[in-house]
Parts: C-alpha cells; sequence; structure tokens
C-alpha cells in the first residue's frame, strides 16, 4: 500500500471531523472519496497532509507512519495535495507559481518537468509570463495541478479539482488526471462530482459525517442503489 | 561646499542613514508578511549592549555595534519562538509589548542607568577622527576634527546603508527570497510546495532583530546618550511610517520613505507650531492617492522595463 490510514479521528478544536476513518490507496491506482458537503473529504486530505493532526489512528505513506510530519515535510515524502479553492499565488507569474511547485527538489530536470506541463496545458504556455490572479478558474486549476505535479509527487491528492468549473474544463480535468495517473503517479481524488469520479477511478470510498459508509470497486459503487440515490440522481429516474 | 558640510547637515545625514537601517528592519519581516512591532525593543538592546561593553568593558567599537547586534538576535531567536507562529494583528502586539516590556525594564535597570540613561558613550566621529588625524588625513583636507569625524561617520553609515541594501536585495533574488515571497503571497500554499514556513519567517526575524541591533548600537555611538524613552513605541511607529510611506512592497521604498520622512521634519524647523500638522497631512494624502507608498511593485517594474529599453538601445547604438 502506497497510503494507510488506519482508525485515523481528528478535527478542528472541539468539532471532531473524522470519526475513525480507514482507507488505502494501493500503488499506481485512482482512489475516489465521495460525499456531500462536510462530510470530512477535505479534512481526511488536510491529516494525510499533517496540515490537521491526527488525534487517534495512524496515517502510513509507504510504510512509514506520518504523524509528526509538518506539510512541507510530507511534501518532501512524496505527497503533494492541489487544495480546494487552488490557492494559487495571485501576485506571482504562472511561471513563478511552477518553479515553486519545485521548491524541494534540486535536481537538473526542473525545466524540462516545467516543460512537459507547458506541453500539457498549451493555455499556461500562452500566460507564463501573466500574474495567477489574471487567469480564469479552469486556468487556475490547471495552474494548481501544474504546481503540484512539479514536486514530482508519487501520490497526487486532488480536492475538489471540478469545483465551480464549466463541464468542458471539468472534462479537460479530468483528462489531464487520467494522463497523470497514466505516468505513473498515484491518485486520491475528492469530488463532489460522483459521476465523473467514478468513472476514472479504481477504488471508492464514501464518506458521510466523518464515517466511511461504503467502499469497493468503483464501478460496483456506481452501481450501488444508496449511491445512485445520494449521489448520481438515481432516485430521480427510477 | 562649506556650508554642506555644516555639522547640522551632516548630522542630519546620519539619522536618515540610520533610520533607513530601521525602516529596512521592518520591511524585512514584512517581506515574508510578519508585521512585527518589536523593533525598538531589539534597538534598544543593541544599543544598550554596544554602549555597555564598549564603555566598561572597553571593547573596540566596531566588535560592540556587532556585538549590539548579536545581542538582539539571540533575544529575537528566545521571543520569536513563540511569536513567529503568530499571524497579523495578533504578532504586531505580542512584538509590540515586548518593545514595552524592554523599555520598562531598561527604566529600571541599575546598567543601563534607569530613567537616567546612559550617557558618555564613546563618540564614533570623534573615534574616526582620531584615527584620521592618524593618518595625517585631517591636514591633507583641511578640515577640523569635529567636521572631519562626523563626514567620516557619514560615509561609514553609508557604506554600511549600501551594504546592509546589497545584502538584502541579493537575498530577495535567491532561493530564500523566493521561499519568503510565497510566504508573503500565502503562507498555506507555500507550505503545500514543501516550504518550511516556520523557518524563514524566523530567519527574516533575526535578520531583522540584528539590524535593529545594529541601528541601535549605531544611534548610541552617533548620539552619545541613550535613555529608555528613545526607544519607545514611538520609535516603532515611525520605522513603520518610512517603511509604508516609502512602499512596503518594495525594498528600494525604506530607503526613501526614511529619507523623505526624516528630511521634511527638519526642514519644516522654521514653522514649529505647524510642523507635526504637515507631517500628518502629507500621510493621509500619500494614503489617499498612493495607498501602497510612494514605490509599489508596478512602479519598479517600470523602471526596470525602462531600463532595460535604453540599453538595448545603446547596444543597437541608436
Amino acid at each position: 500500500m502506497l497510503l494507510e490510514m488506519k482508525d485515523v479521528v481528528a478535527g478542528y478544536g472541539n468539532i471532531t471531523a473524522l470519526k475513525g476513518i480507514s482507507l488505502s490507496v494501493p500503488e499506481g491506482s485512482i482512489v475516489t472519496l465521495i460525499g456531500a458537503n462536510g462530510a470530512g473529504k477535505s479534512t481526511t486530505m488536510k491529516t494525510i497532509m499533517g496540515i490537521v493532526k491526527a488525534r487517534e489512528g495512524t496515517v502510513a505513506f509507504q510504510g512509514k507512519e506520518l504523524k509528526s510530519e509538518k506539510a512541507y515535510q510530507v511534501v518532501r515524502e512524496g505527497i503533494s495535495l492541489v487544495p480546494e479553492g487552488r490557492q494559487i499565488l495571485q501576485n506571482m507569474t504562472v511561471q513563478e507559481n511552477l518553479e515553486l511547485g519545485a521548491y524541494q527538489r534540486n535536481d537538473s530536470q526542473i525545466g524540462s518537468d516545467m516543460e512537459k506541463i507547458f506541453e500539457r496545458f498549451p493555455r499556461l504556455k500562452e500566460r507564463r509570463r501573466q500574474y495567477g490572479g489574471t487567469l480564469s478558474g479552469g486556468e487556475q486549476q490547471m495552474l494548481a495541478i501544474g504546481r503540484a505535479v512539479m514536486a514530482r509527487p508519487k501520490l497526487l491528492l486532488l480536492d475538489e479539482p471540478s469545483m465551480g468549473l464549466a463541464p468542458l474544463v471539468v472534462q479537460q480535468i479530468f483528462d489531464v488526471i487520467k494522463d497523470i495517473h497514466k505516468t505513473g503517479t498515484t491518485v486520491l481524488l475528492v469530488e463532489q462530482n460522483a459521476q465523473k469520479a467514478l468513472q476514472i477511478a479504481d477504488y471508492a470510498y464514501v464518506m458521510e459525517t466523518g464515517k466511511i459508509v461504503i467502499e469497493g470497486p468503483a464501478a460496483d459503487v456506481a452501481q450501488n442503489p444508496q449511491v445512485r440515490a445520494a449521489y448520481l440522481g438515481g432516485r430521480k429516474s427510477s | 561646499m562649506e556650508d554642506f558640510l555644516n555639522g547640522y547637515f551632516l548630522q542630519v545625514f546620519v539619522f536618515i542613514c540610520i533610520n533607513i537601517i530601521l525602516a529596512l528592519t521592518v520591511y524585512m519581516t514584512l517581506c515574508t508578511g510578519q508585521l512585527s512591532l518589536g523593533n525598538a525593543g531589539f534597538m534598544s538592546f543593541g544599543a544598550y549592549t554596544s554602549a555597555i561593553v564598549t564603555m566598561h568593558a572597553g571593547v573596540p567599537m566596531p566588535v560592540g555595534i556587532f556585538m549590539g547586534g548579536l545581542m538582539a538576535a539571540f533575544i529575537a531567536l528566545i521571543i520569536g519562538i513563540p511569536t513567529t507562529r503568530l499571524r497579523g494583528l495578533y504578532l504586531a502586539i505580542a512584538t509590540l509589548g515586548f518593545g514595552e516590556v524592554v523599555r520598562v525594564v531598561a527604566l529600571n535597570l541599575k546598567i543601563t542607568n534607569g530613567a537616567l540613561g546612559l550617557s558618555g558613550i564613546p563618540s564614533m566621529a570623534s573615534s574616526l577622527s582620531d584615527y584620521a588625524s592618524d593618518w595625517g588625513l585631517l591636514d591633507a583636507l583641511r578640515l577640523d576634527s569635529q567636521t572631519a569625524g562626523q563626514l567620516m561617520m557619514c560615509i561609514v553609515l553609508l557604506i554600511l546603508v549600501i551594504l546592509i541594501m546589497t545584502f538584502w536585495v541579493r537575498l530577495e533574488h535567491s532561493r530564500i527570497g523566493r521561499a519568503f515571497a510565497a510566504i508573503k503571497a500565502d503562507e498555506h500554499a507555500a507550505e503545500l510546495s514543501g516550504i518550511n514556513t516556520v523557518y524563514y519567517k524566523m530567519m527574516s526575524f533575526l535578520f531583522s532583530a540584528f539590524f535593529a541591533g545594529i541601528a541601535g548600537a549605531l544611534y548610541a555611538h552617533a548620539t552619545f546618550f541613550i535613555s529608555p524613552t528613545d526607544f519607545s513605541w514611538h520609535k516603532v511607529v515611525d520605522m513603520l511610517l518610512y517603511c509604508v510611506f516609502g512602499g512596503s512592497n518594495v525594498v528600494w521604498g525604506a530607503p526613501l520613505g526614511a529619507a523623505i520622512l526624516t528630511i521634511v521634519p527638519e526642514s519644516l524647523r522654521s514653522m514649529a507650531e505647524y510642523r507635526d500638522t504637515i507631517y500628518g497631512l502629507m500621510l493621509v494624502a500619500l494614503m489617499a492617492f498612493r495607498p501602497d507608498g510612494i514605490l509599489s511593485a508596478d512602479v519598479m517594474k517600470w523602471f526596470s522595463n525602462h531600463h532595460k529599453k535604453q540599453n538595448s538601445r545603446t547596444e543597437k547604438g541608436e
């Protein structure tokens, strides 16, 4: 297992957002975590990154426990997060944003990696000298993904990459995620767009109020009547 | 020439240089998005340390000044561990409180001579003029020892300012500077890119304290008299104003703001009653018309583009 969470309890102050989460991400897979607002999906991501500390349970990456590691150390271990709401640096250029993603690297391939990202996102290449804040929502999302990929992660965490984007752009983003996966990066995808997420994922977890309620191969989860009713609009059609 | 070499102008120049360093110390923490208002406290650590070791222990002045900086940085290391975890207003209040605590402690300690302050601190100007007369410079320049001393102090301070500016500009263009800029833009995003934000925030805090200590020590040797009231919160407000007035987003804003805001009150001495009013009006006007200060990032960009164009023109031989 590349990533393994066992009985993780975490939260903010008095609020317990995760009430014993166990999930595992095998190397080379796309795993998705779906669920409604407030189910604890983003908190799960933050706990993996060490932004939120787990009160109980363990998070292990490649067999190594991440418990006391800070976010920047987790990045060095090989996990990158594309945060919810993108969080690109508005006052820095596209290129500077990408360079920042490679901050903890000092190999000689940073330049060629950036060229690869520009190949994948030609829009970013056109705008490489523009400030991040002048990009459209979809372009900002591409930049945020590009920045995370610049760190050469073994595991890429994506927190609602389709949020607030037009359907056509959402399709592009999902194509890119598939592309990145093909180059050998394992992906953990948090989504509200369950339909799209289940299409590209190998395995899926469904969260509700801080717990995992359903899990299984993505195709099975997509057929699950409860999931269909709650997330895929199944009840309406029947 | 004779007119400009009078003691008054030279004294003002000395204060401009010291104020530039102080403005830079505020800028240094702002570089990582931290508003630290403890610089008067660090300044007083530098001033008292250097004054005491040069007066009582016979330490040479340059060493004393350096020790002042180190002392301030050491204190910053201790108080920085809790305070750099604070953000925004909380950090500002905590560091402001630190500055006031230092002032009250200095008021009550024996070694700082309490409210009476320390007097008879070795003068930088006179020790420099001693060197000059040893080398026979005074006779060569036909200057009296007092003017020569002050003139040399101006030169030494100017060189220091240039060195500190160069150091910081180079730092901003390094890997460290990139990390600073990223933390300032978005601390969260910076950390997610693998930047150890606590480490870099602490680093800028230490640099700021170190140079504030140096500035304090220079102040002590320039005025030969220090008392706790020299390092009150009013001093921090001044430093912050220099930095914000000149433009707090670019390194050149600090020296510009410090120079203007040191010269203006001096030049308004003749109308003493209206001085503070005019000073205040200037600040209000600036904030109304240029909220980012005189120099902002786009002004600097315009300058550098202009410069590049001219260079390319001369290269083409036009």
